[in-house]
């Protein structure tokens, strides 16, 4: 028993011997730390029946400019660092087409401009990916878009139908962008 | 806004200071009577004592159950950035935890009824601070990757619980005697709550899938809700925050009612068991409450246009239309209803064997009240034991197991060592002294001591100490 209580009142004692160690730490590591996640949304959808193409006398058969005001948001205008639109593309009409997406600032100033020529269906979808910022056009863009005009042009007649079942055109977009959190 | 940078300091460093409430080095400590508050029902071995105001009980602790301050600031030439993608975003997981408590006596006292020396009558005052953050796990992956490239992946943010609050506690119990075997007792508490804050009952995800009709669609399920109170005048600037501290404290913050209950029943001379569960209490807030909810459920594609159906709408406003119809779908609430919060429940259970050379004035009583007149009753040279502790949290009780020794050293020191296997470590060894000197008390407790071999390594402290005047005598 006895030896029992030593070996106990050594265990007892023994943390004392180890109080006040400490490995060296660097909290100003804290100023390199970065999070920058990247995130994706679909932006906007377009889609346009053959049937109604028909309808509209003169080429331009449509041309919409609305307020986009994600991009403006104070929180994501300062902190987006890059990103990459998406546009998909996809004509089953019988007629050439050209769509034109612009963005445009607060005063409805053009900053940038994409245009998209479609041949008619038969064709495959139209995929295009366009960079801002980090080698790319300039993140500028993103950052001042408050409103997004879209325009479609027919370059064809206004009477052919595609043997296509529901034949139309369709503007599908995505946007995956950087976001600094913490710099 | 929180600077997060600051945040993860503060919660590391906060578990590098202080462990979920256990005090199992404090537990069964007779010669403390700050152990009553542990178990009502504990032998007490004393005519009275009065605890030093502010100075009688003072109690610290944090903990992190899976990283430590080191993990993260090691001077060590990896990238920060590395350190906490892998260590903690990729590292904790929804069950890891920061918390945090402390616990000062405002002033603790106690005596025996002269009339009736089976019974042993406390009154105190304690303000109490409680924490935990449960670390949300697939939000600090959103937050750290984004949802790009995830396609399919559910984010829970139902991760995010946490809750803590700021509370006086005024108590009066009574611990008694009933047989030579079985001590018990009991305890009132009067709760001010001066501050609470908790978000607990959260679920929902967030998840990116290919569109219908887009190509990407983004769907939010939320079911949120924040429930504060006593916070919103503190962030008044016209506020006198200490007046109002203060006021609260007395009180004059939300109410609430709780009870301790405990025994020992002593199963031989040398040999008891004794339990207790503390806080079995609420708290009704009534003042300053804002509560904020998010509830809904909402997808989107991005600003939709369908020809010919939206050639009437000519205003281009589509993006507002989609920000309207989220908003309504899963509104962003405010409001001031009243709400309950229940306190976070203890439980402790203890066995214990007490051995070696008896002092002198032994009677056949188990060193309770039954001992000579003026003399102080040492008790046996040695006791071992083990104990059990359960804390009630958001995610279900934590558990904590301790093996115990304590040896008395001559008439003036106790020493007392435990091994704890807990949430935070396997490797909990804890040591605590209590000194006695006439009539004043002195007691220091400190675990986890291994981890001081490098402090900034560990992933928990706490310690306590306190000073008291005590009476050792009797009134029969």
């Amino acid at each position: 028993m006895q030896k029992i209580i030593k070996l106990l009142s050594f265990v007892m004692l023994l943390p004392i011997f180890f109080v006040g160690c400490a490995d060296e730490q660097d909290f100003d590591q804290i100023n390199d730390l970065e999070v920058i996640p990247t995130v994706e949304a679909s932006l906007f959808f377009l889609e346009t029946p053959e049937q109604l193409i028909n309808l509209v006398t003169g080429v331009n058969f449509y041309s919409q400019t609305f307020t986009f005001t994600a991009f403006e948001e104070q929180f994501f205008a300062d902190n987006v660092l890059e990103g990459v639109i998406t546009y998909e593309l996809e004509n089953t009409t019988s007629k050439p087409l050209v769509i034109q997406v612009d963005f445009l600032d607060a005063g409805d100033n053009i900053l940038d401009t994409e245009n998209f020529s479609l041949v008619p269906a038969p064709t495959a979808v139209l995929t295009r990916e366009v960079t801002y910022g980090d080698g790319g056009r300039s993140i500028d863009v993103i950052k001042m878009t408050t409103n997004i005009r879209i325009s479609a042009t027919n370059l064809g007649d206004n009477s052919s139908v595609s043997s296509l079942p529901s034949p139309k055109v369709v503007l599908r977009s995505s946007g995956r962008f950087k976001v600094q959190l913490v710099e | 806004m929180i600077d997060p940078k600051k945040f993860i300091i503060f919660l590391l460093l906060g578990s590098f200071f202080v462990h979920a409430q256990n005090k199992q080095l404090l537990y069964d400590f007779l010669e403390i009577p700050q152990s009553l508050l542990l178990n009502p029902g504990m032998k007490t071995k004393h005519k009275w004592h009065v605890g030093v105001p502010v100075f009688s009980g003072i109690y610290a602790n944090a903990g992190s159950s899976g990283i430590s301050v080191n993990d993260i600031f090691a001077n060590d030439g990896i990238d920060i950035n590395t350190k906490i993608r892998e260590r903690a975003v990729f590292g904790l997981s929804r069950r890891d935890f920061f918390t945090g408590s402390f616990q000062i006596d405002v002033f603790n006292g106690g005596f025996r009824n002269p009339n009736k020396p089976q019974d042993f009558y406390s009154i105190g005052a304690y303000l109490e601070w409680d924490f935990i953050l449960y670390w949300p796990e697939d939000l600090a992956i959103l937050a750290l990757d984004g949802n790009a490239n995830q396609l399919g992946r559910r984010f829970n943010i139902g991760d995010l619980k946490t809750r803590g609050e700021l509370v006086s506690v005024s108590h009066i119990g009574i611990n008694k005697v009933i047989s030579k075997e079985l001590t018990i007792g009991v305890r009132g508490k009067l709760y001010s709550s001066i501050l609470d804050f908790n978000s607990s009952r959260n679920s929902g995800s967030f998840v990116t899938n290919p569109g219908q009709n887009n190509i990407l669609s983004s769907t939010l399920d939320a079911d949120i809700e924040l429930r504060t109170s006593g916070i919103q005048s503190i962030n008044d600037d016209n506020t006198d925050l200490s007046d109002l501290l203060i006021k609260r404290a007395i009180f004059g913050g939300n109410l609430g009612l709780g009870l301790d209950v405990g025994f020992t029943y002593n199963l031989n001379k040398q040999t008891s068991i004794s339990g207790s569960i503390l806080d079995i209490g609420f708290i009704y807030h009534t003042k300053d409450v804002q509560t904020f909810t998010l509830n809904g459920a909402a997808t989107t594609e991005g600003v939709e246009i369908v020809l010919p159906g939206d050639l009437v709408n000519t205003s281009g406003d589509f993006f507002q239309e989609i920000v309207d119809e989220i908003e309504e779908l899963i509104p962003f609430e405010e409001n001031d209803d009243n709400y309950i919060s229940f306190r976070p429940t203890k439980a402790y259970g203890a066995i214990r064997y007490d051995f070696g050379e008896p002092s002198q004035n032994q009677e056949d009583c188990n060193c309770d009240y039954r001992v000579k007149d003026n003399e102080i009753y040492e008790g046996y040279l040695n006791s071992v034991g083990g104990q059990v502790y359960l804390i009630n949290r958001p995610r279900g009780p934590q558990a904590a197991i301790t093996a115990f020794y304590q040896r008395r050293l001559g008439k003036f020191l106790n020493v007392r060592t435990s091994y704890t296997i807990d949430s935070f470590s396997f490797t909990n060894i804890g040591l605590g002294l209590n000194l006695r000197a006439g009539p004043v008390n002195f007691y220091i407790l400190g675990d986890n001591l291994l981890s001081y071999r490098n402090i900034p390594d560990s992933r928990y402290a706490s310690f306590q100490l306190g000073l008291n005047i005590i009476s050792w005598g009797n009134n029969r």
